[in-house]
């Protein structure tokens, strides 16, 4: 066995999708997991500064994560995804994922794996596949990585699944509470600078929560196929799909983008228009964003959602 | 019903060429009014805010084609948000209350699949006519290709005002109506020859500039406010790698163009990011090798 070394997880992007999966594969790899802190302003000023202007604020906090792992650990995992699926696509952003930080930052050690399950770029990889040889580079034997790998998914798994679990109890109780949907990608969703303080300000309206993240994918994505037949985004097929999941179960609806996603653009306006009467906002999120003025929006917002309840 | 009008959304100089293909789905075609300002202002107003500039500008295309009577658009697609737009246009058509059909290009590049593409509007077509048709718009759209290329780089040097833009207009009428690839080839001929007598005052080592970036950007005009005619104006050599032919050529060949220019773009790129950004790298590597005088990248925002 090769000597352990600390794995830096930047807690942006990829992180809030697979937290669980790398922590898993890196300690049972008897390696040892560093993960960024949640973001914070000087976490953002750092990526703001390494990053161009024009990228999406995402891709700038993910840089701040980076930037801040730097001589903290032997190597920043940053993977890059293509296609996690044969008939889907990421956002071009995350197929650029490890060259964009590899020319912002070239000091920084990068570890990477890259999937791309509809072979455009390389031969078809998929995750499962380019984690078993991502832990053989770690110098990991053939059976200790095939374990880790397993284990990691199993974990994974289960604790998307309990949060699955947790939306599911909450939409079969009474509806004592204005329930509202939020949607957007779990990058987002779960960036304590960018998503969080919206859930909680929604919260502290008096609302119960219900996330995109947090739905049964291919239910989802077969209902977002019914009304977007071409959409071949992964992220924004569970977008999609959520909001057809749930619309008739939530009161309002709020969507969660970063400015200037790409992806977003299109698909948040085609979301809108098939919702026939459920109310819904667009908060659009960028580095300069005054709190006040969101806060503003979600109040106006969540008092409109009340006085339709109220009505019916 | 009445007989479909087609429109689709222009690009540079290539709806003369491809305004013929409707006679594929037995359709008359109508080429959507040219791009102005008040195509931009239509298309913006109804696009979503942070949509990308090409999109808006297809949009544009779409509402000025419909009111001037086309009643069924088509949209292709690719890249990296392409591919999205005609579901999100045709969502907001309909919702401005136009009720019109619209055809998504979603075939393969093979032969049986175009075919089966097109037999899927006109069952009765011939499989010798899909392919006279497709061979001919084949050779217009290399020959029209070949011809800007040359004028894009010697329009900067030409003695009298004008000759080129002339020239060029004439050519692009004869080559819409040719009808056979034997009639493409005495135009090539021509204007191969043509081209070459326009007197120039070229100097022996002129100003060289290559322009990479986004496609749309790069082959509309209008969208790039005539950049490569604002350079070759001031005495430059302009040079452009992204065309239509060039798009066909690197889509039929697929993995390995990509492959290949990932070979030279190492030091900067190590996979494909892409859309046009891997080529645009490879080719700005390129021209640097080359010795050109400077590399002018072209993007839309967002």
């Amino acid at each position: 066995m090769t000597q352990a070394i600390t794995v830096g997880l930047p807690r942006s992007l990829f992180y809030h999708k697979h937290e669980v999966l790398w922590t898993t594969l890196v300690e049972s790899l008897g390696n040892r997991a560093v993960v960024s802190p949640p973001t914070n302003r000087t976490i953002l000023a750092m990526g703001c500064h390494a990053a161009v202007d024009e990228t999406c604020l995402s891709v700038k906090v993910h840089l701040g994560h980076v930037a801040w792992l730097e001589g903290k650990c032997d190597g920043v995992l940053v993977p890059r995804y293509v296609s996690t699926a044969r008939k889907e696509r990421e956002c071009v952003k995350m197929w650029g994922l490890a060259d964009i930080v590899r020319n912002a930052l070239p000091d920084v050690k990068l570890l990477s794996y890259s999937v791309d399950a509809a072979g455009i770029s390389h031969r078809p990889t998929w995750q499962t596949g380019e984690l078993y040889r991502f832990a053989r580079r770690l110098g990991a034997s053939r059976v200790r990585a095939a374990r880790a790998v397993l284990a990691a998914n199993v974990a994974q798994a289960r604790s998307d699944g309990a949060r699955r679990r947790a939306q599911e109890r909450l939409l079969a109780r009474p509806a004592d509470k204005p329930r509202i949907l939020v949607v957007g990608h779990a990058y987002n969703l779960f960036d304590e600078l960018v998503g969080v303080p919206i859930v909680d300000a929604l919260e502290a309206q008096g609302c119960d929560i219900l996330l995109s993240e947090h739905v049964p994918v291919r239910r989802a994505n077969r209902l977002a196929l019914r009304v977007s037949p071409r959409l071949y985004w992964t992220n924004n097929l569970r977008l999609l799909g959520a909001v057809q999941l749930l619309r008739q179960r939530v009161d309002g609806i709020v969507f969660l983008v970063t400015f200037p996603c790409g992806p977003d653009s299109l698909v948040t306006d085609l979301a809108t228009r098939v919702l026939d009467d459920v109310p819904s906002m667009t908060l659009v999120i960028d580095e300069q964003v005054a709190e006040g003025g969101v806060r503003t929006r979600i109040e106006s917002f969540v008092d409109i959602v009340q006085m339709r309840r109220e009505r019916s | 019903m009445s007989r479909p009008v087609v429109s689709f959304p222009h690009m540079g100089n290539y709806a003369h060429v491809l305004a013929p293909l409707a006679d594929l789905i037995d359709a008359d075609v109508l080429v959507a009014p040219p791009i102005t300002r008040r195509t931009l202002e239509i298309g913006a107003r109804h696009s979503p805010e942070f949509a990308c500039i090409p999109f808006k500008y297809n949009l544009g295309n779409f509402v000025e084609a419909l009111d001037a009577g086309a009643n069924v658009l088509i949209q292709a697609g690719g890249g990296c948000r392409f591919g999205y737009y005609g579901e999100v246009q045709e969502a907001i058509l309909r919702d401005l209350g136009y009720d019109c059909g619209f055809i998504q290009l979603s075939t393969g590049l093979k032969a049986t699949q175009i075919v089966r593409f097109i037999r899927r509007y006109n069952p009765r077509i011939r499989k010798s006519t899909v392919e006279h048709t497709i061979r001919l718009t084949w050779a217009k759209l290399r020959l029209l290709d070949e011809v800007e290329d040359i004028v894009r780089k010697q329009v900067g040097f030409e003695v009298a005002d004008g000759e080129h833009d002339r020239l060029l207009s004439a050519f692009i009428q004869e080559l819409s109506t040719a009808q056979s690839v034997e009639t493409v080839d005495r135009l090539a001929a021509d204007a191969r020859s043509e081209l070459a007598a326009i007197p120039l005052d070229k100097p022996e080592n002129p100003l060289r500039i290559g322009v990479v970036g986004e496609l749309y950007v790069l082959m509309e005009p209008f969208a790039n406010m005539s950049v490569e005619r604002y350079l070759a104006k001031r005495g430059v050599e302009v040079h452009r790698f992204c065309t239509i032919t060039a798009i066909l050529d690197h889509a039929i060949e697929g993995r390995k163009n990509i492959e290949r220019m990932l070979e030279t773009t190492a030091p900067y790129l190590e996979s494909h990011i892409g859309a046009d950004g891997t080529e645009s790298v490879y080719i700005a590597m390129r021209l640097i090798e080359e010795g050109f005088d400077g590399v002018l990248h072209l993007k839309p925002f967002g």
